[in-house]
């Protein structure tokens, strides 16, 4: 007689385990089905080498919900946060712009660059401040759907309405700079330094298909900025022991709860009966039953690929459909024989630069061309990095003397004219290791090892389609009440007893785990 | 020559463009004694591109004073390399007939598509004949319109809604993707979701920019109709018995502030000479309006001021005669991929070197994109400009004389060349045009109200921005 399980969740990453934590914590009966060997989706620790171990795909953490942290226990079951203090941006006439923990220190730089931006520097973080304040009870509520006129969704419709007037006029007038304007748009209001603005335009690029002067990045800026005020963390950091170990602690709080994880186990379809998710078939044909299922893959996987579009209205077919992922980052991870020197601090600013981050975005023309590579289907030539080094940190990455290095790339489009193909992917990590080595000569002879990762292997690997790290665009028209089709936003789905809970629902992207508990929330809700 | 003068008036309406002249006629209707100050000789010869809302034509009884309007058919041809052309009509079966021959998929899409952008437009539209909503206000009969306007917009029903929400921020490119495949289809309707800005089709909010230039066109013509608005005006003396505002030209006017900091008059520069009137309304570019009371305002405006996105992008040109006949409603921007080659090269201060082109009826070429730079244009960069267009349309570069935007912030005091005033990005529109909380045409001074096309609803809709001004005064 197997097992009966109350629910399944498909897909062990960290929103998966989420949803699975918070509904074994309310006693139900839970089961993880994940295809791969390990939990973690993209927030996974890989021995890549012997010794080197490397967070493979998502590398920082910071916007992971403290609510989550706190309900889950999660420092208990193993998290630990290493913050990581500053970024160094080289430019290309050898100087360099920095950013340090101090925030004294990073005045003082500024003021080396543009008096007046240090001056700027304040007043707009305490702007960036607020306007993640004023979005985070977003972040926390289910999107009401301004289309129906049940009393439940024209009661949170006005209480959005009433939240955002309670802003104040200024402020809502930037939040609609935020998210309608270009990051250098945006920037462009506040600073004069153009290796400032570029530096900070690119956050508002990472995971995007845009470029800096695109509409709609000074969104995914403020997204980014969530996780750098929020409550614990004060900064971006690592998990001890890579992005994995975070995805194990939240297993491990799961397991706690008496939530069963199952690895190896990829589903291959929702089991239906009538208009009703029955359980699952397994890829080997096992069937599992269980009352509700929950996914937490994409939404293309997830409607697409688990059940039939015949199962579907066909509206909400085309609306997934449209749903656009276009992934544009990939990855390049090095163990390295010793740590690389920058023309532009040849000191390293005693150990400091080595424990940051270091950004390849010299100026917004560069990180811009970057982008005009990419839309016409071809990978940046002089691509924008974001590069840490883990092993500085978390000496536990890598043997005695040795380092491993995280490259974050942007651009390499899913879509790359004439396919990926295995010489592309390398000639994409040689543009990757040159750029680097024109910043700090003599890089490439510590290479040891390298790993180049397209959108492609991501796809591959983790499942998200298009590679994109974001299972779906952070674009205007893709959150919130539309994250991800009108009318299907609040984790349910058209099938009874099927429900969705990963990035591709609001608030989607980035650890967050956001999705993940407001979706276990619904579940709970509905099952009253 | 001027005519005799009132030693004093109750308002001076600063600049005799559309929005101007339209505010100075409805102030007029309503009892006052306006006049207009226009730094030109005369008024600029050419019609006005864009909707004139039958309210304005209505209420100053434009017809009676030969207002017409110009609406080509078909409303737009493209050439298709040795294949003919394709011509869009505004009789929906000649366009889908047309659609057929190089796309029958599109061909089936059409209708639909032109039916979904209608309705979204007719919200714009209901939009663009009042001030924008004030959505700080406590004010019942605000909330009350506001209220209406909401239920306007459910009333069109569950799919206008999801529409107006997604599509507005949504680029050009990615809505036509999702409706057709044709290039060349989606390069002629993709062109006007860039209309005067400095972005390219890929950019988010391109697509509010289409729907915003498809307000008043009729269902399945993606190309606002041409009047003789201004011309119209001139010829119109009083309404229902009042006198008509006078017009001064040839004269440069400065704003005049009383002690107390109020708007006093204007003085007229060429002549030093003062005129008062205790209301002012200028319909220049806010920047150029305000910009020069620096000391009189808080600096937070003027730092608002500085910010309007203005960058001029759009150089005109007009055909000689010979030519203008021949390549009538003609727009070259084959594809979406060539609209965004052309914007790439401005964003790094370039010329495109195969810049979009569309000529109208009489002889008038838009180019786009030429930056504005406010630096010595040289010589040979204007010849490249010339023959890339003359090569586009298929005729001589002699045939052609250009002016760049640089020509036209000298010709017409337009802030950075810019047509508009101010570019018709999501974050400058409605409650934040001309600058945030500033959206309804007064300004900091009192007396003085701006009226122009960098006020809601903005550029491309003569008339609209110069009657919600009027009302507003009134």
């Amino acid at each position: 007689m197997p097992k009966r399980y109350d629910v399944i969740v498909i897909g062990g990453g960290h929103n998966g385990l989420v949803t699975a934590a918070y509904l074994a914590r309310a006693g139900k009966k839970v089961l993880v089905l994940e295809r791969r060997p390990r939990v973690g989706g993209a927030a996974v620790t890989e021995e890549i080498f012997p010794g080197f171990k490397f967070s493979m795909f998502s590398y920082v953490v910071s916007l992971l919900r403290p609510e989550i942290i706190r309900d889950l226990d999660l420092p208990r079951h193993g998290l630990h946060i290493l913050p990581l203090e500053s970024t160094v941006t080289p430019m290309e006439n050898g100087d360099y712009l920095a950013a340090w923990a101090d925030h004294d220190d990073t005045r003082r730089e500024l003021y080396r660059h543009s008096p007046r931006d240090a001056e700027a520097y304040d007043e707009y973080g305490h702007l960036m401040h607020f306007m993640a304040q004023a979005v985070k009870p977003i972040l926390g509520m289910v999107p009401p759907d301004p289309t129906s006129f049940a009393p439940g969704d024209l009661a949170a419709l006005f209480r959005l309405g009433k939240h955002f007037r309670g802003l104040g006029a200024e402020r809502l007038h930037a939040l609609v700079k935020l998210m309608t304007m270009s990051s250098a748009d945006f920037l462009d209001e506040w600073f004069e330094t153009d290796v400032l603005k570029a530096t900070k335009s690119a956050s508002g690029i990472i995971g995007t298909f845009l470029g800096p002067r695109s509409p709609g990045t000074a969104y995914v800026l403020l997204h980014h900025y969530m996780g750098e005020l929020d409550g614990v963390f004060r900064a971006w950091g690592f998990a001890k022991g890579g992005t994995g170990a975070l995805s194990e602690s939240i297993a491990s709080a799961a397991r706690a709860f008496g939530a069963e994880i199952r690895c190896d186990a990829g589903v291959a379809k929702v089991l239906l009966r009538g208009r009703r998710a029955t359980g699952v078939v397994l890829e080997n044909g096992d069937e599992i039953a269980a009352s509700i299922v929950v996914s937490s893959l994409d939404p293309r996987r997830t409607f697409l690929q688990l059940l039939e579009p015949s199962h579907l209205p066909p509206d909400f077919v085309a609306d997934i459909k449209r749903f656009k992922f276009r992934g544009s980052s990939g990855k390049v991870n090095l163990a390295l024989d010793g740590l690389p020197t920058f023309t532009c601090m040849p000191d390293g600013a005693g150990g400091k630069l080595h424990r940051g981050a270091v950004s390849i975005s010299p100026s917004l023309d560069y990180v811009e061309r970057a982008y005009d590579d990419a839309k016409y289907g071809e990978f940046s030539r002089r691509p924008y990095m974001d590069i840490v080094f883990p092993s500085m940190i978390d000496p536990g990455m890598a043997p005695p003397g040795k380092h491993v290095m995280s490259i974050f790339v942007q651009y390499a489009p899913y879509h790359l004219n004439g396919g990926w193909t295995d010489a592309q992917r390398e000639a994409f990590g040689d543009a990757v290791v040159n750029t680097v080595e024109s910043f700090a000569p003599g890089f490439k002879s510590k290479i040891l090892h390298r790993q180049v990762i397209t959108p492609v292997d991501i796809e591959r690997i983790t499942g998200l389609s298009e590679g994109n790290i974001f299972a779906g665009e952070l674009a205007l028209q893709q959150l919130f009440f539309l994250r991800p089709a009108p009318g299907w936003a609040k984790f349910a789905t058209p099938i009874r007893g099927f429900y969705q809970c990963g990035s591709g629902t609001h608030p989607g992207g980035g650890i967050m785990g956001a999705s993940g508990r407001l979706a276990a929330m619904r579940i709970l809700k509905d099952g009253k | 020559m001027s005519p005799p003068r009132q030693s004093r008036y109750d308002a001076i309406v600063i600049g005799a463009g559309a929005n101007g002249l339209v505010a100075a006629h409805y102030l007029a209707r309503a009892g006052k004694r306006v006049l207009v100050v226009e730094q030109r000789e005369s008024l600029e010869a050419g019609l006005d591109v864009g909707w004139v809302p039958a309210q304005v034509v209505r209420e100053l009884q434009l017809d009676q004073h030969g207002f017409r309007l110009e609406q080509p058919d078909p409303w737009v041809s493209v050439s298709l390399d040795g294949a003919g052309g394709l011509q869009l009509w505004r009789e929906m079966s000649k366009s889908v007939e047309a659609i057929r021959r190089i796309s029958p998929a599109d061909a089936a899409q059409w209708p639909e598509f032109c039916e979904r952008m209608r309705t979204l437009a007719s919200v714009l539209e209901k939009l663009y004949l009042a001030p924008p909503p004030d959505i700080e206000t406590r004010n019942p009969r605000e909330l009350a319109r506001i209220g209406g306007l909401g239920l306007f917009v459910r009333r069109l029903g569950k799919q206008a809604v999801i529409d107006l929400a997604r599509i507005l921020p949504m680029s050009i490119a990615d809505l036509l993707d999702e409706w057709f495949e044709s290039d060349i289809l989606k390069g002629v309707l993709g062109a006007v979701g860039v209309w005067h800005l400095k972005q390219g089709p890929r950019s988010g909010g391109t697509a509010f920019n289409f729907l915003h230039h498809h307000v008043g066109c009729a269902l399945g013509v993606f190309r606002p109709p041409q009047s003789n608005l201004r011309e119209a005006l001139a010829a119109a003396g009083g309404v229902g018995g009042r006198s008509g505002p006078e017009m001064m030209f040839n004269n440069e006017a400065a704003l005049r502030l009383a002690s107390d900091g109020r708007a006093a008059g204007v003085t007229l520069l060429q002549r030093r000479e003062q005129i008062d009137a205790p209301l002012v309304v200028s319909s220049e570019s806010p920047r150029a309006a305000l910009s020069s009371l620096g000391l009189h305002l808080d600096p937070e405006f003027v730092r608002a001021l500085d910010h309007i996105k203005c960058r001029g992008v759009v150089a005109h040109a007009r055909l000689s005669a010979e030519y203008a006949a021949r390549v009538r409603n003609r727009c070259v921007a084959p594809s979406l991929e060539y609209l965004e080659r052309a914007y790439d090269d401005s964003k790094y201060g370039r010329d495109s070197h195969r810049p979009y082109v569309e000529t109208d009826g009489a002889g008038r070429v838009h180019i786009q994109y030429v930056p504005f730079t406010d630096q010595q244009r040289d010589v040979q960069s204007l010849r490249t400009l010339g023959s890339s267009v003359a090569d586009a349309l298929g005729v001589p570069a002699g045939a052609l004389t250009i002016e760049t935007p640089d020509d036209l912030e000298r010709e017409y005091n337009l802030t950075e060349g810019h047509l508009y005033h101010g570019e018709l990005t999501l974050d400058q529109i409605l409650f934040m045009r001309p600058v945030p909380g500033w959206s309804r045409y007064r300004t900091p001074i009192e007396g003085l109200y701006l009226c122009g096309s960098g006020t809601h609803p903005g550029g491309g809709i003569p008339g609209a921005a110069g009657r919600n001004a009027a009302r507003e005064i009134l």
